[in-house]
């Protein structure tokens, strides 16, 4: 326990307390992208607008949990494991897994963070109304609804070259954010975008949470949805794994 | 003595390029193995081997198990080719977090000072000199306290004061009974500190022994001389097989170091400053590996 704790401190402050840039993207970014389309750009009778900022509150912080899982994870790993810092840690005796461990527990706390503060956001400037149930079921949603994310930008992160894995991020990004209705409602969308993006993981767990958020009742097949969709991604990472174990682990090999 | 490494009949290939031959290795416990070929003779691939990064099917026994193994683990330093310069970190936390890994690691401070790197504690990685990164890759190879040290092309890099203190660590480190494996292109440095050599030519050892084995083997001998005659009186003495003039200095190189001495009897009151040298590791090493006869 101690080995982690230590792991957690070190990843803690190299990662989040001196980087700037990465707080910025998974913090304040979606912070700034709620203000903007609930304070500025809203047009609508109150109780349009009212429900308009709890559903928009739930889809930025489902957004916040893909920056962090996408840019988050898969550079950070990836910049570790280029560094030869993991290989480093592979020759230890706890191998890597300490790491790991720090590093899910980050992201996840990251994302808890930026769950309290858009909320917080929410309360005080939109005089939204939340309970403590909400909250407390919000933070559920989003550690669990974020996982198939994390698991993807560990997958992601194996790619060879960090370009390819700064286009292949954006690829995924924005398009995902905006197939699952994250910055505009999924029904303006074409009906094929529509039927994509209602098997998409940030779409269950952005449903998942306009349900909670709402007061609307929850439905299974999100839960199953996002189930699966975590099943997927530990699949994908198993492969991943077996593929890069059978090349080595060295970085110069 | 205790075998530390055994390796019998290793072969590896990346795909279908075969890049480790039949290899066969033992090393026992306070050894110094230097590790010596051209760039892409197999030399990191058979350490990744050892360390467990490379997967091998062949019996390979480091520590009485297999690669890898997390006992093992617990002995085992490396110094692997490229350093760990992490964004954000000083060389004091990333000192405490690998000595985290280990049950009976090394103190940090007294690290620091072994290493004479009290200066840089407090500085990130990322705004250290290559030289002064490589000594921190050192000392996270030593933070745990290992039995048996691995050490790819540990001093490049540094300055020839660095250089200096680290192979005074080494020595150290063998007065201490640690075993070491070690590759470098600085034939010299590896030629003072090693007590066995280990020469990859093509994924092959061509040479493996003592340097006094190896010099031995090579009867070669250099007499470096100053004299005022033409090089042309000497090319043709008896076992001379090369010679080159540098304004008042002839260096003769011999099949037969006592033959030529005789033959240059008669030249004795016309040259001074005579001494005789046996053929350096670089020397040998090149001859081994062809590259002389290219270079010549």
């Amino acid at each position: 326990m101690k080995t982690f704790f230590e792991q957690f401190k070190f990843d803690a402050k190299r990662l989040l307390i001196r980087n700037f840039s990465f707080l910025f993207f998974s913090l304040l970014m979606p912070a700034g992208f709620y203000l903007l389309f609930t304070k500025i750009m809203i047009s609508g009778t109150t109780a349009e607008l009212s429900k308009l900022k709890l559903s928009y509150l739930g889809s930025m912080i489902i957004y916040s949990g893909i920056i962090s899982a996408i840019f988050g994870i898969a550079s950070l790993l990836k910049a570790d494991r280029d560094e030869g810092f993991l290989c480093y840690l592979q020759l230890a005796p706890a191998k890597a897994k300490y790491y790991y461990g720090s590093l899910y527990l980050l992201i996840i706390l990251v994302n808890l963070v930026a769950v309290l503060i858009l909320q917080t956001l929410a309360v005080l400037l939109n005089s939204v109304k939340l309970d403590l149930y909400q909250v407390l079921f919000s933070i559920l949603i989003v550690g669990i609804g974020q996982l198939p994310m994390v698991l993807l930008g560990t997958c992601l992160s194996y790619l060879k070259k960090q370009e390819t894995l700064n286009v292949v991020s954006n690829l995924i990004v924005f398009p995902l954010a905006i197939v699952s209705g994250l910055w505009w409602p999924l029904s303006i969308m074409p009906t094929w975008i529509q039927k994509v993006g209602q098997v998409m993981p940030t779409f269950f767990a952005n449903d998942l949470l306009s349900s909670v958020l709402l007061g609307n009742q929850i439905k299974t097949g999100n839960i199953i949805g996002i189930t699966i969709w975590i099943i997927i991604g530990i699949a994908g990472v198993i492969v991943t794994l077996k593929l890069y174990h059978h090349r080595g682990w060295s970085f110069n090999a | 003595m205790r075998e530390i490494v055994n390796v019998k009949e290793l072969n590896f290939s990346y795909g279908n390029k075969r890049v480790l031959k039949n290899l066969n290795l033992t090393i026992h416990q306070g050894e110094i193995v230097g590790l010596i070929g051209e760039n892409g003779a197999g030399k990191t691939t058979l350490l990744n081997i050892l360390l467990g990064l490379l997967p091998a099917d062949q019996e390979i026994k480091v520590f009485e198990g297999k690669p890898g193994q997390k006992k093992a683990r617990q002995k085992i330093g490396s110094m692997l080719q490229g350093d760990i310069v992490l964004a954000n970190v000083t060389v004091t936390e990333m000192l405490h977090e690998a000595a985290a890994q280990y049950f009976r690691s090394k103190n940090v401070t007294e690290l620091l000072q072994e290493l004479n790197l009290q200066k840089q504690a407090d500085q990130l990685l990322t705004n250290l000199s290559g030289g002064l990164q490589r000594r921190v890759t050192f000392a996270l190879a030593l933070i745990g306290n290992p039995e048996l040290l691995f050490l790819d092309e540990p001093t490049v890099g540094m300055d020839a004061q660095a250089r200096k203190m680290f192979w005074q660590r080494i020595q150290a480190l063998r007065d201490l009974g640690k075993t070491i494996v070690i590759t470098s292109h600085y034939l010299e440095e590896i030629q003072q500190t090693a007590d066995r050599l280990f020469i990859l030519q093509k994924g092959k050892f061509v040479f493996q022994g003592t340097f006094q084995e190896l010099q031995n083997k090579d009867k070669r001998t250099i007499i470096h001389f100053k004299t005022k005659l033409a090089i042309k009186n000497f090319q043709k003495l008896t076992a001379v097989v090369a010679a080159t003039q540098l304004e008042d200095w002839i260096d003769l190189v011999s099949d037969d170091g006592d033959a030529t001495l005789r033959s240059l009897v008669p030249f004795l009151e016309e040259i001074n400053n005579v001494s005789i040298q046996r053929e350096s590791l670089e020397n040998i090493f090149l001859k081994m590996t062809n590259r002389m006869e290219t270079l010549a």
